[in-house]
Parts: C-alpha cells; structure tokens; sequence
C-alpha cells in the first residue's frame, strides 16, 4: 500500500520527532495556521464531519456528528478532553503517537478545540504511561512558548489551555464519563446516561472525550481536506487507522493501515506483519482489541480492516489492537487471561458486572485447574446472557464478547477441560437420620 | 398528561415524570430493586427495574428512563423475568445467605425479591465466597456487616446528598468494592439511622434496635415524632405494650423520608424507669403511690379552703400536649372560671435549628397551642397568680426543670396538681401527681411549626393505671361539680371543630400527610389569650 497517506504515523521514525522543530519542519502547525486565520469553527468542523472520520477510541462514533451534539450559546463553558487511557490489552497505537509525534494530538486537539468553541483541553494519560506525561508536557510547554497555545493564538484572538492530567491507572476511566469522573477528582466510574456528555459532562459543562488518535487526524484533513481524506480507506470507514499488531507474528508493532486492508494483509504482508513466526500457524486473530469477539483463522482470512467488514463476520474494529494467535496458544488459559483483567478492572457499580466478571475468572479458572463441572459451558453461557447489555457502560459486554466467541469457536478446547466422568446426580444419604442419631 | 401502556393495559401518567415512579403507580407496585430511592438521585446499579419499551432493542433500567407519550412497557416477559433473575443470581452470588440471624429477615429486599421473582434453581456453586467486615460499629447507632452488602449506594447517596456530611463510601472495585465510613470517620451524623431504613438488605443495622425483635411480630402505628416543631411523620413499631423503634414515615410536605436520631430515640423516654405509673401524693418521705380515689380525695382537699368555700384554680398548659387536651384544659379552665397562665417557661426548650429537619423549638406542639389562644409565656403570670387561696394545676409541663426557683413559685400555691407522664422535676413538686396517656399512648393532634395538623395514632396502651388526660380532665371538672360531657379525644376533636375559628380545614377529616390549617395571624391569636377568661372564641 505504497500509495497510502501516512496521516498518522508519518514522523515516527524521524529522530526527535516528538520535538517542536522537527513537527514544524514537516509542515506542522500549518493547518492550525490555516483554520484560525481562513476557516471557522464551524467550518472545521463540516470538513471533518464531511470527512467521514469516525473515533478511534473503539465505538467509530462520527467525530464531526459527535461535535455536532455540543449545545451552543449555554453560557457554559465547553471541554474538550484528549483520551489518552489507552489500556485495551493488545492496543498500543496512542502511546506511539504521544511518545513520537505528541505535537500532532496536540495540534489535533487545538483544532478539535477550536470547531467545539472550546477554550479548555485536558489531555488525560494513563498512570502507567508515566514517561508519557512528561513527553506530552515537554510538548505542551514548546506549543505555549510558541504561541501555539495560550491567550490569543497567533494573533487570531483565539485562547485555549492545555492541561496535561495523569490518571491512576485504571482502564475504566477509559470509558469517557469514568474519565470525566476521574478528572474531576472522583472515583473513576462511568456515569449513567443520558445525559451524554456533550450536553453535561466535565463539571456539569458540555465535554466531548475525543481519542488521540481521532484529534491527531485532523490536522491532516484540515490541511488536505475532507475529500482528499476520503480518498483512502473504504466509503463508510474512510481514512487510516492505526492498528497495534502482536502476537507470533514476524514483525509486530503499530501500523498505520487504509481502512479496508484485508487483515490477511495486516498479518502477513511485506510492509507490516510478514507473517507467522517459523512453526507457528494462525489459529485465530482479536482484530480490535481484547474486548472484541473473536476471529477463527478462516475468518481472520476472509475479512477486510474496516467497520463494516468486520461488523459482518460479528466482531468489530475496536481500537485497532490486532491480536494474532498462533496454534500453540491454549485458548481456555488465554480466555482466563483476558477475564483476570475484566474482572480486575470491573469497577463494581453494575452488579451484573461486579459479580459476573469475577464468576466467569472464577469458573475458566476452574475448568483450567481441572475442577469443572460438567454443565459448566451451560453455566457461563447462561451468565453471559445475565451481563450483556444490562449495564451503565459496556464493560460488561466486553467481557462477555470474548467469553461467548473463544467459547463458541474454540468449544472442543473447552470441553476437553470439563470432567470426564459423571458426577454424582445429588446426594443420597447412605445412613438414616436416625443411625446417625444413635452414634 | 402522557398516555403510556404497561403491559397492555394504558395509563395516564406526566411527561417526562420517572418512569419507575409511572410504572409503580399504573401496576400499584413497585418493580424489583434496590437501589432505586425517589429522594436520593438516580445510582443505575441495581439493574433490577429493568423494562422493555417497544423499540428499544435492549431492556433498560426504568428509574433512569422518562415517561414519553405513547410509550409503550412491558414489564412481564420471559425476557425480562430471565434478565431480573439473573440480576438477582448475581446479588446473591456472594451474599452469605445467613437469613436466621440477621435482623434484616422479614424486611429484607432480597428476601422479598428472590420470592417475587427468583425462585430459581440455585446456580451459585463459587468455593468460596469473599469475605468482608462483619459486625463492626461504624458509628454510634449503625452496625455494618458488608458481606451483606448488595451495594446500591443507597447511604453513600444520603450521607453525600442529604446530610452531605460525606462519612461513607464504596471502597475497592469490582466484587471487592465494599461500602465502609472513610478512614477516620465514623457515622455520627444526627441522622445515621435513615441508613438503616434505606439499606435494603442487613448490610446496616441499628443498634438500638437489632436482636431486639422480629420485625414480623411488630405492629406499625402511624404517629408524629414529638421531639420537635417539625413534625416529623413516623411510624411507631411496637409489640405487646412495648415500643421498639421508630422509623420516618414519608411525607414530602414535610420531612420528605427522613427524621433525626434524637427524634427516633425519644421514644425510649416511654419505658423509663421514672414513667409514673400510679397516681402520687406528697408525703414526707417523697412522693407515695396511691389509687386514683384516693389521689381525687387529696386533689378535692386541695381545693377546699379551710372555711369550707373552693379555692380557685390556675392551670398550665403545654406545647408537648396534644391539641385536644389543650381545648380540654381551655374548656375546662373557662368552665370553672380558672386563671390561664400559659404552656412555656421564658425561653425554654429552644435548641440549635439544623438546615435538614431539626427545629429550633423543641415543642411538637406549640403552634397548636397558640392557636388555641394559650399565651406562650408562663413566668410572669404563674408569679402573679401565686396565692394560698389558688391550686396550680398542670398539664404535661416540666417547667421546673427550666427554672431553679420552681420550688419557690409552687410553694406559695396553696396546692400543685400535675398531670404528667414522668416523675420529673415538677412532678417532684406536686401534691398529686396524675399519670396520663402519652402521645404514643393516645390519639390526637399536634401542629407543627408551619401550621399543619397531623394525627397521632395511639399504638401501645401505657402503663395500666395511666388515664387519658382528657379523660382525667373531665372527672377533675366533676369534683368541682362540672359535667363537661367528653370522655375520649374525638368529642374534643368534633367540639372544636365546631365551636373555633381556623380548625374547620380538620371538619372533612384528616389525612395521613396530615392538613394545613389556615393563617392566623399573631395578633389574633395574641387578643383571644389575654387575660385569664378567653379561650377563644
């Protein structure tokens, strides 16, 4: 895919490309120049609507249709806060772009900022990316020298502040309304909706939670245009997308694919994966990141890197966290590994979430451990359909996908675990109440 | 006005109100839940209340859902019978199950809903469950045992939004997430036990009143809280003679679900040890129990005069009383030609005002009295009235505990006669003590600060010899030779009615919200209470 725009990752391999002089040597900086001195907000945000770009946090929600939803003229004032609690197990792709390109979201973000009517942007990193922090302040502070952030930027009248925020470390607070609680000093649990926040978000204010990954394509769609983005990827999911590939795959890492690309593509192709390691098959593929149901190696062949696509073969984009996995993989011991997580990150509001999580760990630890029962798979099948769907946030479901497909596609590797021989129907008592009595 | 159908069947119901609430009131139940409160804001985590609404494609919690017109529920399918099952498995799954010594049995949402819609065969089979806090105080009046806990955010919401004095919160996440009082904290706000009422399960417990009865054997008489001029409505549980808890009773005009502590544990008062059980007299050697012949033989000697002609009377009215016992004394004080001296000791019973419930007067009943033309303050008329020639006669008022020169004022009387409930400090003055019914003992009304009638409903009977005091007032009038014609509450009740202005609002009766009586302005209430004849018109 020669011909493909890297929208995205374009300087991750420059040296000292998360600095401000390298950024502005490749152009940067340009289409902020262009926005606040040619468009405005409503413009910016009509070229990214009409860019079709979707958000890359996992939902594929329109961005400019998401924008849209901001009540304007409330006399409240308007947040933009920059996603960066990037946790998804197998996704890795944001902290590419905030470890080697930080001013591209920042850059992004003014943008997003500015088509909001927004003039306060909180970028919320993830604990664990503590090196991160520092790398995107770095950054932050060089836009601020600049001009580039502040009062005023450049002379257009136009101000925004940027604080960068640090979260704790927990992958709910990925979830925007649990991110909203977070910032806002709460304990990071997901908010009922509605209301959404874009009408009551960060301090009861209208908020729009953008990806990083989301923010930092719009510089190039400011620059190029919303039909020159359209160019790439597919008519529904147009663009790139990153795509964080592990597993036994020859050359893993971040991949900046046109939406579209078969993932036979991604996983064996010359410019990305190059294939399985020596001696290893495919077995199955998570295409976007652990909470999406997943793909047998027949399907992983036969479907294309795109919304839709995937959507048809019943899993989903999700946020690019493309997991390969090869024939040596145990897929109970990689279902329990998934579910430990679930289950550790729950953030106890939901019962169905609280308790089901944690059950689910429970019994394919158990099936692992060789003390299952034999209508187990019934059991979790039936609490499955107890979690599903019937919660605040989604991360319920996201147990749920994985359990249901690793269980409905690999079910021999299960039931090779449950017990071969009957139990006992129930228990029948061999001596009366009362021998027992007399003894 | 919406039209919604529920369950095929249409009702008629707000735009926009709650659909939880707009379900309750077209079934005339609720649906399944725990964490849902109408004065707490919407927590979302139960999962119990969860509807299908035609063209959603996912059941939805209905607490958090609006009421559109021609919206179309379904709270009865299979679906949603399973999905309610199901959320109920998981409560249970870590729950200890340990029913036969919780006190929380009989009243318990988890018990109630796994009979209404569990029933189901058990699937929970974890090794082991996880093990949390047991028994352990959180706070004066609060027993916490988390293992119990289902975790709906029931407290957390009212200790942050109502009393906001934030002393709880659910700590950990996922199945360890347990509700706890923050490190250094403990429950000691004056409203701690309406944790209690809203905890659905026995995650918290009163220790006032845990162990001490199955809540099945108790029976529940609506009253009003009598420790202050709010009024707050309660409910009395009680069993065999014996008052065991009070509990708020709702009553959005005015204390919406709550009550105090302070206010709930009054009513151990009741069961004291100096509750005067008997009638009294003086005698040298402290008060001495008599019957009731002998106490009116002493009483009728009191009010004869050495040369053979009655003594007048003073009598002394009350703010603790209930309004039929002040129209009983008004009407028997004007009957006899009695001084009315008033129902308050300058500047007593006042307290601190919170901005939740508590009152600054800690009278229940003040504002009935002033409406019934009882002047407010005692001191100086009970000086002027002071003479050998006078008896005192007192209506449910310890003033001498308020005013040290009490022994003093009574001495120069020519004879105390006190009808009380306790053997307090005027009590200890008196030549005849009377016991009388107190407001848990007896019907009546008491109106509180902003002018509203509420009934009191008598529960338990009261000590054996005790009498109501309107009753007792009506055989004192027939000592000296007045027949006043009443012998319950209710006759007082229906006289008032009909024979004073600004009650007429209680003639169609009186509902359990109670009723708001009209305006009387102070200078009306002022001119009918001067001197020592009016009682009123």
């Amino acid at each position: 895919m020669a011909d493909c725009p890297k929208i995205l990752s374009a300087r991750f391999e420059e040296p000292d490309s998360h600095t401000l002089a390298v950024y502005e040597s490749h152009g940067g900086y340009t289409a902020l120049r262009k926005a606040l001195t040619e468009l405005d907000p409503d413009r910016v945000r009509e070229e990214v609507k009409s860019a079709g770009l979707r958000g890359r946090g996992g939902a594929g929600f329109p961005t400019g249709v998401k924008w849209g939803f901001v009540p304007q003229n409330t006399g409240k004032k308007v947040y933009l806060l920059v996603n960066s609690d990037e946790s998804e197990p197998g996704t890795f792709k944001d902290r590419y772009i905030l470890d080697y390109d930080p001013h591209l979201m920042i850059e992004g973000a003014i943008l997003s900022s500015f088509a909001i009517h927004s003039n306060d942007c909180f970028i919320y990193i993830r604990g664990e990316y503590g090196w991160l922090v520092d790398r995107v302040q770095a950054a932050v502070d060089e836009a601020y020298a600049k001009g580039y952030l502040g009062k005023n930027i450049l002379g257009s009248g136009y101000d925004l502040e940027m604080i960068v925020h640090k979260g704790a470390g927990a992958y709910i607070c990925g979830e925007e309304t649990g991110l909203i609680n977070s910032l806002e000093g709460r304990k990071g649990q997901p908010r009922i909706k509605p209301p959404f926040p874009a009408v009551v978000g960060f301090l009861d204010c209208p908020t729009i939670v953008n990806n990083v990954e989301t923010v930092a394509a719009v510089p190039w769609i400011v620059n190029h245009g919303a039909a020159e983005y359209r160019k790439v990827g597919t008519e529904k999911s147009p663009g790139t997308k990153l795509f964080s590939l592990s597993g036994p795959v020859k050359r893993p890492g971040v991949y900046e694919v046109p939406l579209g690309l078969p993932l036979e593509d991604l996983i064996f192709g010359e410019d990305y994966g190059q294939g399985m390691r020596d001696g290893i098959e495919l077995k199955a593929c998570i295409p976007g990141g652990s909470s999406v149901p997943i793909l047998t190696a027949e399907e992983t062949l036969d479907v294309n890197l795109d919304y839709e696509s995937l959507a048809e073969k019943g899993t989903m984009l999700g946020s690019g966290g493309c997991i390969v996995i090869g024939d040596d993989a145990n897929m109970p011991e990689l279902l329990k590994v998934l579910l430990r997580f679930y289950h550790h990150e729950s953030c106890g509001q939901c019962t169905p979430c609280r308790e089901g999580t944690g059950w689910l760990d429970e019994l394919v630890g158990r099936l692992i451990d060789g003390r299952g029962r034999p209508n187990d798979l019934e059991l979790i099948e039936k609490l499955c359909s107890g979690m599903a769907g019937l919660t605040i946030c989604v991360l319920s479901d996201a147990a749920v996908m994985p359990t249901r497909s690793f269980i409905q596609k690999f079910r021999a590797d299960f039931e090779a675990l449950l017990p071969r021989t009957q139990q006992p129907e129930a228990y029948v008592p061999t001596t009366s109440a009362a021998e027992l009595g007399r003894r | 006005m919406a039209k919604i159908i529920v369950d095929g069947k249409e009702h008629e119901c707000e735009e926009g109100q709650n659909l939880f609430q707009a379900i309750k009131a077209a079934k005339g139940r609720p649906l399944p839940h725990f964490c849902y409160h109408p004065a707490l804001p919407v927590a979302g985590v139960c999962r119990m209340c969860q509807v299908e609404i035609e063209g959603v494609p996912r059941p939805v919690i209905a607490c958090n859902a609006q009421v559109k017109d021609g919206m179309e529920v379904r709270t009865e399918t299979d679906r949603i019978a399973d999905v309610v099952q199901q959320i109920l498995n998981f409560h249970l799954l870590h729950h200890p199950v340990d029913c036969p010594v919780c006190d929380q049995a009989g009243e318990c949402a988890l018990q109630d809903q796994y009979m209404n819609y569990g029933l189901y065969e058990a699937s929970v089979d974890v090794e082991d469950k996880i093990h949390k806090d047991k028994v352990k105080p959180i706070g004066e009046l609060v027993m916490l045992d988390a293992e119990r806990c289902v975790l709906c955010a029931r407290c957390t919401r009212f200790t942050s939004e109502i009393t906001k004095t934030h002393e709880m919160g659910i700590f950990n996440r996922g199945n360890h997430a347990e509700i706890d009082v923050a490190p250094g904290r403990t429950l000691d706000n004056n409203y701690s036990l309406n944790t209690v009422d809203l905890c659905p399960v026995g995650a918290l417990t009163s220790r006032d009143f845990r162990f001490k009865r199955r809540v099945w054997w108790l029976e529940n008489t609506p009253s009003v809280c009598a420790g202050c001029a709010t009024g707050c409505n309660m409910t009395i549980d009680h069993s065999e003679g014996t008052v065991y808890r009070c509990r708020p009773r709702p009553n959005v005009e005015v204390n919406s679900y709550w009550m105090c502590d302070e206010g709930r544990l009054l009513y151990h008062r009741l069961h004291d040890e100096d509750r005067l059980r008997t009638p009294v007299v003086a005698a040298e050697e402290g008060p001495r129990t008599v019957d009731w012949d002998e106490a009116y033989a002493r009483v009728q000697s009191l009010l004869t005069a050495d040369g053979g002609e009655t003594r007048r009377v003073a009598v002394i009215a009350s703010a603790h009383a209930t309004v039929e016992e002040l129209h009983a004394l008004g009407r028997f004080a004007d009957g006899i030609g009695a001084a009315k001296i008033g129902y308050r000791l300058e500047g007593s019973e006042m307290g601190e005002a919170d901005d939740l419930l508590v009152s600054a007067d800690r009278t229940p009943n003040a504002e009935g009295a002033r409406r019934l033309g009882w002047s407010q303050f005692l001191g100086e008329e009970l000086r002027a009235q002071a003479s050998s020639d006078t008896v005192l006669l007192v209506l449910k008022n310890d003033f001498a505990a308020f005013d040290e020169n009490g022994v003093d004022l009574l001495s120069a009387y020519a004879g105390v006669v006190v009808l009380g409930t306790h053997q307090d400090a005027t009590m200890d003055l008196a030549d005849v003590g009377l016991p009388v019914l107190s407001y848990a003992e007896s019907d009546g009304l008491f109106v509180n600060e902003k002018g509203r009638a509420q009934e009191l409903h008598a529960s338990i009977a009261g000590p054996e010899s005790a009498r109501h005091a309107v009753v007792v007032l009506a055989e004192l009038g027939r000592l000296l030779g007045k027949e006043f014609g009443w012998e319950d509450p209710a006759a007082l009740r229906r006289d008032l009615v009909a024979t004073e202005a600004g009650w007429g609002a209680l003639a169609t009766g009186i509902d359990r919200t109670g009723v708001l009586l009209d305006v009387v302005s102070d200078g009306a209430a002022i001119g009918a209470e001067s001197g020592s004849e009016g009682g009123g018109e």
